[in-house]
């Protein structure tokens, strides 16, 4: 038996790692997350109720949709959670790699990609993963790219803020100014073979439409490249830069600048802000539904 | 939880790295009001939504359309559900949504008690936010207010924007 989406909701973190990455951030998207955390206060957070017996209503509602496997909500959360802890994988390897430049684990650079490379391929399949998840909350065909930058356009709260971390943390740091067409180049060289070989790909492949590696690529391409002027515009028109970045994330993380690039790799593997973000976007649409329903 | 205090709040990059290897252990669960629900809605075969309901973009077209500032923006379209936002000056002031009863049968009871009628349809109000009425004793449409400027006269007359007529014969 999963777990119940209310228990998942409760143990949010308040604060912790995720929490203080991401609210560095706030100076792009002021106002717009504010880090809804526990079951009950997403429900009175969202529909304004405060009636206890009502509460109890959207709130068995909100756990019985979420318990049918047929609405797509599990999967959405199983997307969330999975990429993560794929990419989690990527850091490790990210960092393997680095420290095979550096020192003794010289073997481990022979088994790990390049991590410009694996970064690229990684930022793709977490804008993917948003798009798919997105058609499964929302209950849009898997493969409508136009209702979701549609949707992107009017993406707020935890939603924006997940988009904003991706195209920060998973972009601007890891890849500098240029990301979204270094990635998008990056991506296009990946060899079929060679995707199937990420560990962020394989945790997700199932779920990503097209027949065969090939044809998921094509997708995960298209995808992107759709996507790639709304994360240029946000980073540019928010005076995003790297440097910039490095510097709200010294305010918490210790590291000299000669250590910069192991902070892709850190982040990776201790901010899980694509769960995090992604079930409080999924207790907000379960509960918009269930009270609703009721 | 890792950090408590600001003099906490500065992480040593190794001493980070050590701990994300470390995994932490479960606690026991409190009981929770939803435990019951849990237990009844996870057995297995069970469904939240009856297999007749109708599909959500079936129900969109009985939907208001934007008009004099407002935007009515398609929100979720799921089996038996379908949900729009409604938003002035670029802020969700109202959400407008359609389901198919067949699946909660005790949200279409609650209407007989009803005394009131929108447009000829049986309505009730819930909570504070929340106005629905019944239609063809099986279509559920709601208004529900997300902003205080979003008063319970706006909330009947958005409703009374759907094509309820047109939904009443669905089937």
């Amino acid at each position: 038996m999963s777990k119940p989406i209310f228990e998942i909701v409760d143990e949010l973190p308040k604060g912790g790692l995720t929490v203080t990455a991401l609210h560095t951030l706030d100076f792009a998207i002021p106002g717009q997350w504010n880090n809804l955390v526990g079951f009950d206060n997403t429900i009175r957070a969202v529909t304004g109720e405060t009636d206890e017996s009502l509460i109890q209503q959207i709130g068995e509602r909100a756990v019985a949709l979420y318990n049918d496997k047929s609405q797509g909500y599990q999967r959405a959360l199983w997307l969330y959670e999975t990429v993560e802890s794929g990419s989690g994988l990527l850091g490790t390897a990210a960092l393997a790699n680095r420290i095979g430049q550096d020192t003794f684990l010289g073997f481990l650079k022979n088994i790990t990609p390049k991590p410009e490379k694996a970064q690229s391929i990684d930022l793709c399949v977490k804008l993917v993963t948003e798009l798919v998840a997105f058609c499964q909350i929302n209950g849009i065909p898997g493969d409508s790219i136009g209702d979701f930058l549609a949707a992107l356009g009017d993406y707020s709260g935890e939603s924006l803020m997940r988009m904003a971390a991706l195209a920060c943390f998973d972009g601007v740091i890891p890849l500098g100014p240029e990301f979204a067409g270094k990635a998008l180049n990056f991506f296009d060289s990946t060899s079929p073979k060679e995707l199937e070989g990420n560990q962020t790909y394989k945790s997700v492949q199932e779920l990503i439409p097209g027949n065969g590696a090939d044809a998921k690529k094509g997708f995960i391409t298209q995808s992107f490249d759709s996507a790639k002027s709304w994360m240029t515009n946000f980073v540019a028109s928010n005076n995003i830069t790297q440097q910039g970045l490095m510097g709200k994330l010294k305010g918490f993380i210790d590291f000299t600048d000669d250590k910069a690039d192991y902070l892709g790799a850190l982040l990776d593997m201790n901010v899980k802000y694509y769960r995090h973000t992604g079930v409080q976007t999924l207790a907000r649409r379960l509960v918009e539904r269930a009270v609703a329903e009721i | 939880m890792i950090a408590t205090s600001p003099t906490a709040r500065k992480f040593v990059l190794p001493l980070v790295l050590g701990l994300s290897l470390v995994v932490g252990s479960c606690a026991e669960q409190a009981p929770s009001r939803y435990d019951q629900v849990q237990q009844e809605t996870s057995q297995k075969g069970t469904t939240a939504v009856a297999k007749e309901a109708v599909n959500g973009s079936k129900l969109n077209r009985y939907f208001p359309k934007s008009g004099s500032g407002y935007s009515v923006v398609p929100a979720q379209e799921k089996k038996g559900f379908a949900e729009h936002k409604l938003n002035r000056g670029g802020k969700t002031v109202a959400v407008l949504s359609i389901n198919d009863t067949i699946s909660t049968p005790t949200a279409a009871s609650k209407y007989k008690q009803s005394t009131k009628k929108i447009s000829g349809y049986p309505t009730v109000e819930q909570g504070s936010t929340i106005t629905g009425v019944l239609v063809g004793d099986r279509f559920q449409v709601k208004a529900q207010s997300r902003d205080a400027s979003f008063t319970p006269q706006d909330r009947t007359a958005w409703i009374k924007k759907f094509d309820l007529n047109g939904l009443s014969t669905l089937k």
